[in-house]
């Protein structure tokens, strides 16, 4: 789509394989994946892979087909064609879900149960010994605050905690057999500023020890801030994807962040309504976004703006912000109706 | 260790730790010792009143025979040796005595008299009167205790020695009663009957609140969620069979600790109700062998698996309690329909309804114990019966299996007919 490439840097033409060099397998591979229900195509012609070692989000709008992609890597429901492989693996094959880790867009454990026997059971679900689990339990209980020298956690009912305490116990279970893939669907919803901190954390320590992790989400600020690649899918269709900084170059070099300190002069709107020179104007208040029209410059922005007596505070060459590239690229359209279970 | 063992060990576990269950379980022991105590007692209470011992007894034999027989009344729990007043006295004085005993029974300071005379005691006569006459129980204590001490009076002054005389006289008979009938003997119609439809509500019961057990489990997962991350760690069967099984185990525990304490305290029933100073009643038990408890085990075992597989089918389609009840009307009815039919099932075993609802699947694990439990059937009847519902659980379980891989993923609206039939065809 954009083709007036300019390559300012080495570091825009790295493409996503020279970042992640073809070690061994990738995380995740699929190849050409449909999935259809009754009256739609929930993913349609899919293809992405999941280099190992990174953070990779998933990115789309709601009902994009996020969650039937990651449910059909988990083998939870099968593609109607196409081929998934796990770490080179059929995604099928008997033992490779022991090697992920899912945390579901909607979370639940039973109520009932107490929080050790939960997680407990999960981690013997993926195939921990119950000894092994324990110890890791402690471990986790500890380090997410659940047991302190006043109080264990694990030893209440599920019902008992609080949400947020809920949420964490929902990590641990995650967690708790050391995956090496983490999956994520939605990880940031319903969470408050505390565990959506300690998630970035963990996610960022699951990367530096070699783990993959793939997360969902249509919050692009997070994406920007945790991935190094990304794949944006809208109506179940891929519409980019690979690495962020490669993503974000390939949009071009074509946008401007404008903040005037002496807000806005007269003559400002009509030169920014100017389509000859500006091809699109974000305004978040405090921050003008201007995408630059094909044929115009910079420096002829910068020259009018002046003239037209504002006073620039900053006046910078950016390279757009996922949440710009998402909404040029996926576009109002791409945003159906979410459908529930579908995802 | 296998992830079927892990889901079915949790559900079994979670399960036993309720409260609920160990109240059912010891409620049921508890209950059944009620039942077969509580009848007993009230039959002491109507075998004779504690008044039995307030009464004068008038000696005119002269040979201690009235001391004898207050000792005899004072014997158990409820005899008082106090309260019964012995009067020995000549044969000429016994009308102005009974006359003031009399008055006393009126004004209620005394129950009856007894006039022990020569008659008495040459084994002809013996007068009592009192408030409680009529009172059947009472007077059968008062005569056995009166016949046995004129008795062993009796055999004293024949040169018999008194403790070899006291051993001769208490005689304990027990009276086994056994009816005979058209169908020879033994075969107590009514205990048959009644063990008939013990086993036929224990099986409809235990079929409708364990397969809802199942039910309530599988919405819960649904609901909670819990589901979607058991599936992502293991094939959707798996989760599925480990509560079928998980379930199916607690009910078995259960019926083990029901069965159980029932035969060991039919077994010392006997001890225990002389401890508590009742007598035991002759209380027939039936004759289950061992091959009948086995076969009644494989009705309830795939009785089980079949409509559980079905309610859990119901659970996994539904997302709240409102549609559940709407959607399992089918399946209730179908239990129902096997269970309405006892009536004329037990009154003619041999029916074509009857032959016919041992055969169908859904039946079958309801009527063919029942008919079992009242007359004999062929042993291949009861194979093909039990094959029957085999083959009808397999089905049922490869349906719930389907429906349930697709329905625990889908939330919101109910899917309609044509769309599980599409679950069934294409998953």
């Amino acid at each position: 789509m954009n083709s007036q490439h300019v390559a300012p840097g080495p570091a825009l033409t790295r493409s996503t394989s020279s970042i992640f060099p073809p070690m061994s397998n990738p995380a995740v591979e699929i190849q050409n994946v449909w999935k259809r229900y009754t009256g739609h195509v929930a993913v349609r012609d899919l293809s992405l892979t999941v280099p190992r070692g990174s953070v990779y989000g998933l990115l789309g709008p709601n009902g994009a087909g996020k969650t039937t992609t990651i449910r059909m890597m988990l083998n939870i429901i099968a593609p109607d064609e196409g081929t998934i492989r796990i770490f080179g693996e059929p995604h099928s094959k008997a033992g490779i879900t022991d090697r992920i880790g899912y945390l579901p867009e909607e979370r639940g454990l039973y109520r009932k149960m107490q929080v050790r026997r939960v997680l407990r059971f999960l981690a013997q679900l993926k195939g921990m010994s119950g000894a092994e689990a324990d110890r890791r339990i402690d471990h986790w209980l500890e380090r997410l605050g659940l047991r302190t020298s006043e109080k264990d956690w694990g030893i209440a009912k599920v019902d008992e905690l609080s949400r947020g305490m809920q949420q964490k116990v929902q990590f641990i279970s995650t967690l708790i057999h050391d995956p090496d893939l983490v999956i994520l669907d939605e990880p940031f919803s319903g969470l408050d500023p505390i565990n959506a901190q300690a998630l970035k954390d963990i996610v960022m320590e699951l990367r530096q020890r070699g783990k993959s992790v793939i997360f969902s989400t249509h919050l692009m600020d997070n994406a920007e801030r945790l991935c190094d690649a990304v794949c944006i899918i809208a109506r179940g269709e891929k519409v980019l994807d690979g690495a962020v900084a490669e993503v974000k170059s390939r949009q071009g070099d074509r946008h401007v962040a404008v903040v005037l300190s002496n807000g806005t002069p007269a003559g400002v709107p009509a030169i920014l309504r100017d389509r000859a020179l500006v091809a699109r104007c974000d305004d978040s208040n405090r921050m003008l976004e201007i995408e630059l029209a094909p044929q115009a410059s910079a420096q002829e922005l910068l020259a009018r703006l002046i003239g037209a007596g504002a006073t620039i505070e900053r006046f910078e060459l950016v390279r757009p912000s996922l949440h710009r590239i998402f909404l040029d690229r996926v576009g109002a359209t791409g945003v159906e109706e979410g459908m529930t279970g579908h995802g | 260790m296998d992830k079927l063992w892990v889901i079915t060990a949790r559900e079994y576990l979670e399960r036993v730790r309720t409260r609920w269950f160990l109240f059912s379980t010891v409620f049921g022991p508890v209950f059944f010792a009620l039942l077969m105590i509580v009848p007993a007692i009230m039959a002491r209470r109507t075998q004779a009143s504690e008044e039995v011992s307030r009464i004068v007894v008038f000696d005119a034999t002269g040979r201690q025979l009235g001391r004898r027989v207050a000792d005899g009344l004072s014997v158990g729990m409820i005899g008082d040796t106090a309260r019964t007043r012995v009067q020995e006295l000549t044969p000429d004085r016994l009308a102005p005595a009974e006359s003031a005993a009399t008055r006393e029974i009126v004004r209620g300071e005394l129950t009856g008299y007894l006039v022990l005379d020569s008659a008495a005691l040459g084994g002809r006569r013996v007068r009592y009167a009192g408030r409680n006459a009529s009172a059947e129980a009472d007077m059968d204590l008062i005569r056995r205790v009166v016949r046995e001490s004129v008795m062993q009076t009796r055999l004293e002054m024949a040169g018999v020695e008194p403790d070899r005389s006291a051993s001769l006289v208490r005689t304990q008979l027990e009276f086994d009663l056994e009816r005979i009938t058209d169908r020879g003997r033994g075969g107590s119609a009514t205990v048959s009957v009644r063990f008939a439809l013990i086993i036929l509500f224990t099986l409809y019961m235990a079929l409708m609140l364990y397969g809802q057990a199942v039910l309530r489990g599988v919405m819960e997962e649904k609901q909670t969620r819990v589901a979607e991350v058991v599936v992502s760690s293991v094939e959707p069967w798996k989760l599925l069979g480990g509560k079928v099984i998980g379930v199916g185990a607690v009910g078995l525990t259960q019926f083990a600790v029901w069965i159980s304490s029932a035969i060991l305290l039919l077994r010392y029933r006997g001890q225990i109700l002389e401890r508590l100073g009742a007598s035991a009643m002759s209380f027939t038990t039936p004759d289950v062998t061992i091959g009948m408890g086995i076969v009644l085990l494989l009705f309830f075992v795939t009785g089980y698996v079949f409509y559980s597989s079905l309610f859990a089918a119901v659970g996994a389609m539904v997302s709240s309690e409102q549609e559940a009840q709407q959607a399992l009307m089918p399946i209730i009815l179908l239990l129902v329909s096997s269970f309405v039919f006892f009536p004329p099932i037990l009154s003619k075993p041999t029916s074509g309804l009857a032959h016919t609802l041992s055969w169908l699947p859904f039946s079958a694990p309801i009527v063919m114990p029942l008919r079992i439990a009242v007359i004999p059937v062929a042993g291949w009847e009861v194979a093909v019966s039990l094959i029957s519902v085999a083959a009808g659980s397999y089905i049922a379980v490869w349906i719930a299996a389907r429906i349930y891989r697709t329905g625990m993923l889908m939330y919101g609206k109910r899917p309609s007919m044509r769309e599980v039939a599409r679950w069934l065809r294409t998953s």
